[in-house]
C-alpha cells in the first residue's frame, strides 16, 4: 500500500465515497466508484501518484453539505474550480486504474506489444498511388 | 542520478552549456577529435525505472511529474518561465538528454524550400545554407538515432535509406491512410527515432505508447541513451546539477568560460577556450542576455540587437476523430504512425504563405491529459455521461496533429523577467509570443482539411482544437544565423559574429522554422558546425 494510505480518516473516506459516486455512478453497465473500492483503495494510489493534489482534495471534503453529496459537488464545481479539478482528476484517475474497469471499457492499459514483422504489405497499394502522383517538394533554387 | 566532474576544474578546450540533443552530438564529435570537453547541465540523468509508463498510475503522473511544461512540472532542475504574454506555453526538459527525454522522437528533415523562404516566397529570410549543405548530416543523424522509416517519400528530393524499417502503422495509421488515399493526398509512414528492433544502445520498441512521458523500455532514441554514455566513455566531462549563471568574458570581449551554481549552492567558474551554447531557444538567449560586460553591454553576442528575438514555436492545432471501429488507439509508438506534407509548401491560392506538417499519433489512455473539466457543465462530463464518453472514445480516437510554420517576427521574443527567478536566484526568462494573421489563416485552412481527412476515413465524430496552449515543444530562432552581422547573431558555422570563440548550436540558430519537427535539423546543424570547428581548430581565436 502507498505511503499515503493513512492520509484519509475513515470518516473522510465515507464522505468521499458518497461524492465520488455522484461523479461516477453505477450506470451503462459500469460499476460505481464505491463499488470497485475507489474510496477505500484506489484513491490511495492516486494520491500517492499526485501528492501535489492532496491539499485541494482534502479541501474539497471540507466544502459543502455532508448530507447532500450532489449539492456539495455542485457547490465545489461552481465556486472552487481548482479544488473541483483536483477532486475529479483524482477520482477518475483512481477509478480508471482498476483492472475490472479497464476490462469493461476494453482498455488493456499501456501494455507491451513487441513488433513482429511489419505491415508494409497491407498498405503497399495505397502507398504506390502516392508515388505515382510524383514529387510534391520544391527543389532548391540555384543561382 | 548525478555525475560529478572527477577531474579538477582546470580550463577545458571547449565548454558546452546544456546536455540536450545539440550538445550530445557536438560533445561526442569534439571529444573523439581530441578536445577536452566539459558539459554543464543543470539537471541530472534520468533512470528508465523512474518513468511511469509501465505503471497503473501513468496517466496521473503524466499530468505532473512528467508533464512537458516546466512551469507545471516544477522539478528542482526546472527554471520558471513567465508566459502571460504568450499564446502558447514553451515545453522542455532539463536534464541529461534535454527535451529528447520527453519528445515524441519524430525525426523529420526540413525541406529545400525551408532554407529559401525569401527566394521562393518573398518573405522572411533565406538561410545562409541550403538543404543540400545539410543533407549529408541529416543522413548521419538518422543512422546515429536508429531512425525507422521508409525511403522514397515523394515530399523529399533524396531517397537515402533509414537504418531501420518503418514501425507498423497500426490500425490508426491505416485508417488515416485510407482517408488520405480517397482524397488523393500525400501520406507516408512517419520516420522516427524509435525502432521495433534493438539498435546499438536502444532497446526494441514494444509500442507501449508512453513515449511522451519517457520510455521505460529504453527504446526511444533520446540522446542520454544514444550519445551521452558513449561521450562520457570517450572522455567528455559531463557535470550535472550545474546551473550556469553567466558566460564570462575578458577585456577583449572573448568568452572565457561560465559561472555556475553547483548542487550545494556553491558558485564555481569553469574556464574554457571555446564556449558552445546548447541550452535551447529560450535558455541560450536568457544566459547570453544575462552575460553583460563593458564590451557587451546589451548581452553577449548581441550587437545586432536580435538576441532573443524572432522566437518561433510551431503553433499546434488538432482535429480528433472518433470512430465506430476499435482502432486500439492506445497502442504506440507515440511517435507518429503516418505523416503528410500535402499542405507543407506555399500555395498562394490559399491566402497565406508556407504551410504545415500533419501527423497521426495515438490517443493514449482514457484519462488522457485532460484536466478536471471544471469549465464544463457537470452533467455533460460526469454521471452517466462519464461512462458513455469513456466507452465511446477509448481506443476509438486518433488525432491529426497540425504543426504549423510560424514566420520570424522580431516582436516575438525572449527577455529577462524583472521579477521571476529560478531556485538559485538567477533571473528567469519571459516570452512574448503572438500568432500572426498569416499563421492563423494557415491553421484555419489546415484544420478544415484535417476535418475532411477524418470524414474521408469515416469518423463518426470530429472535434477540433484550434490552438493547443501546451504546444511549444519547438523553440527556435532566437540567435539566428546569417551572413550579415547586422541582421543575424551567428554566422553560417554557428559562430557568434561578435565573439569568435562563442557558438550557438541549438535551435536558436534557425532563420525560419519550416513545419517539420526540428530535432533532426538541430542535430544535423550541430554535427556540421562541430566538424567545421574541428577543421578550423588551428585558426580558432581563444583567450590568452
Amino acid at each position: 500500500m502507498s505511503e499515503n494510505a493513512t492520509v484519509l480518516t475513515e470518516a473522510e473516506r465515507a464522505l468521499y465515497g458518497t461524492r465520488a459516486d455522484v461523479l461516477i455512478p453505477g450506470a451503462e453497465g459500469m460499476p460505481s466508484a464505491t463499488q470497485i473500492g475507489t474510496h477505500t483503495y484506489w484513491i490511495d494510489l492516486a494520491l500517492a501518484a499526485r501528492p501535489d493534489l492532496l491539499a485541494d482534495f482534502k479541501a474539497s471534503l471540507a466544502l459543502g453539505s455532508a448530507d447532500d453529496p450532489a449539492a456539495a459537488i455542485n457547490e465545489i464545481h461552481s465556486t472552487q474550480p481548482a479544488v473541483f479539478d483536483a477532486f475529479s482528476v483524482l477520482t477518475s484517475g483512481a477509478y480508471l486504474m482498476c483492472p475490472e474497469v479497464k476490462a469493461l471499457i476494453g482498455y488493456p492499459g499501456q501494455e507491451p506489444r513487441p513488433v513482429i514483422g511489419d505491415d508494409v504489405p497491407e498498405y503497399f497499394g495505397m502507398l504506390e498511388r502516392v508515388v505515382e502522383r510524383g514529387p510534391i517538394y520544391r527543389p532548391t533554387v540555384t543561382a | 542520478m548525478a555525475t560529478e566532474d572527477t577531474k579538477d576544474s582546470a580550463k577545458a578546450d571547449i565548454l558546452i552549456v546544456g546536455a540536450g540533443p545539440s550538445s550530445a552530438f557536438a560533445a561526442l564529435e569534439l571529444t573523439k577529435a581530441g578536445f577536452d570537453v566539459v558539459v554543464l547541465e543543470q539537471g541530472d540523468w534520468t533512470l528508465r525505472s523512474e518513468f511511469a509508463g509501465a505503471t497503473p498510475e501513468w496517466e496521473l503522473k503524466a499530468q505532473k511529474n512528467w508533464h512537458p511544461n516546466p512551469n507545471r512540472r516544477a522539478r528542482p532542475a526546472d527554471y520558471p518561465i513567465e508566459t502571460s504574454d504568450s499564446d502558447v506555453n514553451p515545453l522542455m526538459f532539463s536534464g541529461v538528454g534535454g527535451s529528447s527525454i520527453l519528445y515524441a522522437a519524430h525525426w523529420v528533415r526540413m525541406l529545400p524550400s525551408d532554407f529559401q523562404v525569401r527566394t521562393m516566397d518573398g518573405i522572411a529570410d533565406d538561410w545562409p545554407i541550403t538543404y543540400e549543405d545539410l543533407a549529408p548530416y541529416y543522413a548521419r543523424t538518422e543512422i546515429a538515432m536508429g531512425v525507422s522509416g521508409l525511403a522514397g517519400d515523394t515530399s523529399y528530393p533524396d531517397e537515402s535509406p533509414y537504418p531501420n524499417p518503418p514501425m507498423p502503422l497500426g490500425r490508426i495509421g491505416r485508417k488515416a491512410a485510407e482517408g488520405m488515399d480517397k482524397l488523393g493526398w500525400h501520406w507516408w509512414p512517419a520516420p522516427q527515432a524509435i525502432s521495433g528492433r534493438k539498435y546499438r544502445h536502444m532497446e526494441a520498441c514494444v509500442r507501449r505508447g508512453t513515449c511522451l512521458t519517457g520510455c521505460p523500455e529504453g527504446a526511444k532514441g533520446s540522446v542520454d541513451i544514444t550519445h551521452w554514455t558513449d561521450a562520457v566513455a570517450s572522455g567528455t566531462r559531463l557535470v550535472t546539477g550545474a546551473r550556469v549563471r553567466e558566460i564570462t568574458t575578458n577585456t577583449k570581449g572573448l568568452a572565457t568560460g561560465a559561472v555556475y551554481v553547483d548542487r550545494s549552492g556553491v558558485e564555481r567558474h569553469q574556464q574554457a577556450d571555446v564556449v558552445i551554447m546548447c541550452a535551447n531557444g529560450i535558455g541560450t538567449p536568457r544566459l547570453l542576455q544575462l552575460s553583460t560586460s563593458a564590451v557587451h553591454p546589451n548581452g553577449l553576442g548581441n550587437s545586432s540587437g536580435l538576441l532573443g528575438r524572432n522566437l518561433m514555436m510551431h503553433p499546434y492545432a488538432a482535429a480528433s476523430g472518433v470512430y465506430e471501429d476499435d482502432l486500439e488507439s492506445y497502442v504506440g509508438p507515440s511517435g507518429h504512425a503516418i505523416q503528410t506534407l500535402e499542405f507543407y509548401e506555399t500555395n498562394l491560392d490559399r491566402g497565406f504563405v508556407r504551410g504545415a506538417k500533419w501527423q497521426v499519433m495515438p490517443s493514449g489512455g482514457p484519462l488522457g491529459l485532460r484536466a478536471g473539466y471544471s469549465d464544463s457543465a457537470l452533467d455533460d462530463v460526469w454521471g452517466d455521461n462519464f461512462h458513455r464518453r469513456i466507452k465511446k472514445v477509448t481506443g476509438h480516437t486518433f488525432e491529426w496533429g497540425i504543426t504549423a510554420e510560424d514566420l520570424p517576427d522580431v516582436e516575438n521574443r525572449v527577455v529577462i523577467d524583472a521579477n521571476l527567478t529560478d531556485s538559485d536566484g538567477i533571473p528567469s526568462p519571459k516570452i512574448i509570443y503572438k500568432s500572426s494573421e498569416n499563421t492563423q489563416k494557415l491553421m484555419d485552412f489546415n484544420l478544415a482539411r484535417a476535418v475532411e481527412a477524418h470524414q474521408a476515413s469515416g469518423a463518426a465524430e470530429i472535434h477540433v482544437t484550434p490552438l493547443m496552449r501546451d504546444c511549444g515543444w519547438h523553440i527556435m530562432g532566437t540567435a539566428r544565423m546569417g551572413r550579415d552581422s547586422s541582421t543575424s547573431v551567428i554566422n553560417e558555422w554557428n559562430q557568434s559574429h561578435d565573439v569568435p570563440n562563442l557558438y550557438v548550436f541549438d535551435a536558436s540558430a534557425f532563420v525560419t522554422c519550416g513545419s517539420a519537427n526540428p530535432t533532426a535539423t538541430i542535430t544535423a546543424l550541430s554535427l556540421r558546425a562541430a566538424e567545421h570547428l574541428i577543421a578550423e581548430r588551428r585558426n580558432q581565436e581563444i583567450p590568452v
